[in-house]
């Protein structure tokens, strides 16, 4: 086995000129397939990371027993909530963790009543992360030291007919089901261009949402904010040791509508792929059948020297995976660097579409993600091919008579 | 030149199997690209058209200052007497059918949640319900006269469990700005395949909704649509009042068109990545071919041929390959567009986009080839290929004679 990997060793850099086509013709397949996953990943982001920082955070921190409730966002307080936090820090990923009371009621005023989502939040914690207090139009962000104040979207603002300095009056669902009212001042108005989005939440101080809904010191849920979209899974996993007392979810559980709009489309855009792989594969098998064919007279030499049909095709397989390997390994590197430069440089959109004057939820730039999960993959794939590839024309060139390849031209 | 093609010919038919990979796979290039663009162009106009079914109608005639997101029901921002005007414009010979609509915002109190919903006031006899008629799963269609009647979306009656002939309390704005609570029957469930939409609008006769909000004889809008939807701007020229505005379906689906500029420079990007594909097998195959040929390039050499004519030899091989393949893949494209424009690709019936990306998203995406996409992108296909086989030509061109007489490995 030895002496047939020296000899294909030897015969790839004996016929330099052909090993260096198809060496570059695997990498460039496979550079391009990485680019493609990459800018997949990187336009997820740009489409719907925003709308998950706005949806509420990468990672979910509930109390147990959360998701089986009848209701949709229970007044749940979680046990040890700074714990939790605690836990959650010692995560490189996670850029900040925040404490919230997460639930529903209803606000209204003189023009009438909306069913909303009333979050009690860390503001100063939440501003590194969330899209919120970054995107206020007028007045202010709230403060946690705030009392009587709630920050409203741009699209509840024009619903209801009020600006900063007006008042509303909101009902919830405190602990033990009781309903509490209070009339509490707009300070802050956010505007995503969204305003569905903008309609469906307004937002307090965590403070004033616990003496609001009766919890005093308590939250219902920690929200994680990852550097990363896609993290989610190995950050889960990576705490879950720290976090076996609560539970731990991610947005993929807690907006399901995102997430099997995302698959969908995913799955769509998998196929294409599979297409892809399958033009290379073909351009992988056209080379090799070619680079055979043209050393049938060397097979004759082999087959007169007295190398079995099976050891001819071993040696030809053997080739066909070292080229395939070399050629994974240049994509790969080829790929991620383009990946590494369009993740740093981005690729700015505004220049061709005016959506992003619309909505903030959508970036204008989007950067390629390193894709770094998917090389093995890839590496595998390419190397898969090659061997297929060669192992069809290595078979035929070894089952040739030797006397009649060697008069071959 | 007849020779050359002659030439050409015999060249690409001598290796059979090579040809018919390297045309294979130009021919998967280009199916992949209609396929991607057929995809693309199908989800937005799929949106567009849920848009002008569930939210824009061909064309909206309404009061200066309404604000359909706002849901406004001050009478100042609602329309006067909304039957007699719809029947005028339903008389305009490109009219299909016009009625009255009124929107309300309200909330649906189901234990102990409530949800925010939309109440949807419309003519039950009016052809412009049909998409509603048509998605009526269970139970009966409203009468004009119900009083108590509504029909709640399939999405949302299967996340709260609700069923036909069950009874909800719905809080509905009223004009004056009060809240009126209200006990109502579901009459019925209806689908638009479009669970974001089904969630969240609850529909029921004008007449009543007129009286639970308090609007009097007014309407939101004037829905109206059309035979033909390009003849829109000519419609809403003739109906332009003083009183009223008109707005076309092009001004109310605006988002949606932005966003189809945005998919258009994601896809480019996609595209580009296909065709280096392509190009990078095609050429690859070339120029191995080229280096497999040189005898035979040094025989056309010694005799005669000039570099020029050799490098438009294989050109014209480059040519003939990149026909071949671009008609399969026109021939393999064609059945995977037609398959996906007819059955459509199933998207689950969780996907709910609005609100997200701002498109209106059905279960289902129906594929859509423009014949200015297949155009462009098989020119594109067609001059990449030519443009990647200048290089090999080249390579050929410049080969000294005795050399490439000598032939095999330099």
């Amino acid at each position: 086995m030895m002496l047939y990997l020296r000899l294909a060793w030897r015969n790839i850099w004996r016929h330099r000129r052909r090993t260096m086509i198809v060496v570059l013709a695997i990498g460039l397949t496979t550079s391009m397939m990485l680019l493609y996953q990459g800018l997949m990943a990187g336009f997820d982001q740009a489409i719907y990371g925003n709308a998950i920082k706005v949806l509420g955070g990468n990672i979910q921190v509930h109390a147990l027993g959360y998701a089986d409730h009848p209701d949709e966002r229970p007044m749940l307080p979680i046990a040890d909530d700074l714990a939790a936090i605690e836990a959650a820090a010692t995560s490189p990923q996670v850029l900040a963790a925040t404490r919230r009371i997460n639930t529903g009621g209803m606000v209204s005023n003189r023009q009438g009543a909306l069913a909303v989502g009333i979050v009690g939040i860390e503001p100063e914690a939440e501003l590194v992360a969330s899209l919120v207090g970054q995107r206020i139009s007028q007045g202010r962000f709230l403060t946690a030291a705030d009392g009587d104040a709630v920050v409203i979207g741009q699209g509840l603002a024009v619903a209801l007919e009020v600006g900063v300095g007006d008042r509303l009056t909101l009902v919830g669902r405190a602990t033990h089901n009781q309903m509490r009212q209070r009339t509490m001042t707009v300070v802050g108005i956010y505007d995503l261009g969204m305003a569905e989005i903008e309609k469906a939440t307004l937002y307090m101080s965590l403070a004033e949402a616990q003496s609001l809904y009766l919890a005093p010191g308590q939250s219902t849920e920690v929200v994680l904010w990852l550097r990363d979209l896609g993290q989610e899974a190995a950050v889960i996993r990576e705490l879950a040791p720290r976090l076996a007392a609560y539970e731990v979810t991610s947005w993929k559980v807690n907006f399901p509508e995102l997430t099997q709009t995302m698959a969908s489309k995913g799955a769509v855009m998998d196929v294409f792929g599979v297409i892809m792989l399958a033009i290379a594969g073909i351009g992988t098998l056209n080379l090799m059948l070619m680079a055979v064919y043209e050393r049938t007279r060397e097979i004759g030499v082999l087959g007169a020297l007295g190398l079995k049909p099976r050891q001819i095709t071993l040696l030809f397989l053997l080739e066909g995976t070292l080229m395939g390997l070399l050629g994974a390994l240049a994509g790969v590197a080829l790929g991620l660097a383009f990946n590494a430069i369009l993740g740093q440089v981005g690729y700015d959109f505004s220049l061709y579409t005016e959506m992003t004057s619309y909505t903030a939820l959508i970036d204008g730039r989007v950067y390629s993600t390193l894709a770094l999960d998917k090389a093995p993959q890839y590496i595998v794939t390419a190397m898969v091919i090659s061997i297929v590839a060669s192992l069809y024309p290595a078979r035929e060139a070894a089952r040739r008579e030797p006397a009649a390849a060697l008069h071959y031209v | 030149m007849k020779e050359l093609l002659k030439i050409a010919y015999r060249g690409l038919g001598r290796n059979r199997r090579r040809t018919l990979l390297s045309a294979l796979a130009l021919g998967l290039g280009v199916a992949l690209l209609l396929m991607m663009a057929a995809f693309v162009e199908g989800e937005m106009r799929g949106s567009l058209e849920l848009g002008i079914r569930l939210e824009s109608g061909h064309l909206q005639v309404r009061a200066r200052d309404y604000d359909s997101s706002k849901a406004s029901l001050a009478w100042e921002d609602l329309v006067q007497s909304p039957d007699v005007i719809a029947a005028q414009v339903a008389k305009l010979a490109p009219v299909r059918a016009a009625a009255p609509r009124l929107y309300a915002s309200g909330i649906l109190l189901a234990g102990d949640e409530s949800l925010g919903v939309r109440i949807v006031g419309l003519d039950p006899d009016s052809a412009t319900t049909g998409i509603y008629r048509e998605g009526l799963r269970g139970g009966a269609w409203l009468a004009a006269d119900d009083r108590e009647g509504v029909l709640i979306g399939e999405a949302l009656a299967a996340k709260r469990n609700l069923n036909v002939g069950d009874r909800i309390t719905l809080l509905v704005n009223t004009s004056n700005g009060d809240v009126d609570e209200q006990r109502f029957v579901i009459r019925g469930i209806y689908t638009t395949n479009t669970p974001s939409y089904d969630q969240s609008n609850i529909l029921m006769p004008l007449a009543k909704a007129q009286a639970i909000s308090q609007a009097g004889n007014r309407a939101s809008l004037i829905w109206v649509m059309l035979d033909d939807m390009f003849q829109a701007e000519a419609v809403a020229a003739a109906l332009t009042s003083s009183q009223y505005e008109v707005k076309t379906w092009e001004q109310l689906n605006e988002f949606v068109l932005s966003i189809e500029s945005y998919s258009g420079a994601m896809m480019a990007v996609f595209y580009l990545i296909v065709l280096g594909i392509t190009a990078t097998v095609v050429v690859n195959a070339m120029v191995m071919a080229v280096f497999e040929r040189t005898r035979e390039i040094g025989v056309l050499a010694a005799i005669g041929m000039k570099g020029r004519r050799i490098m438009a030899l294989f050109l014209i091989e480059s040519f003939l390959l990149a026909v071949i393949g671009v008609a399969m893949g026109l021939v393999l494209g064609g059945i995977i567009v037609y398959w996906v424009s007819t059955r459509g690709v199933y998207l689950g019936d969780l996907v709910a986009d609005m609100g997200v990306t701002g498109l209106l998203m059905g279960d289902r995406i129906y594929g859509y080839l423009t014949a200015q996409d297949a155009t462009m992108l098989v020119i594109a296909a067609f001059a990449v290929t030519m443009l990647a086989s200048l290089y090999p030509a080249m390579l050929a061109a410049h080969m000294e004679p005795v050399q490439a007489l000598h032939g095999g490995e330099a």
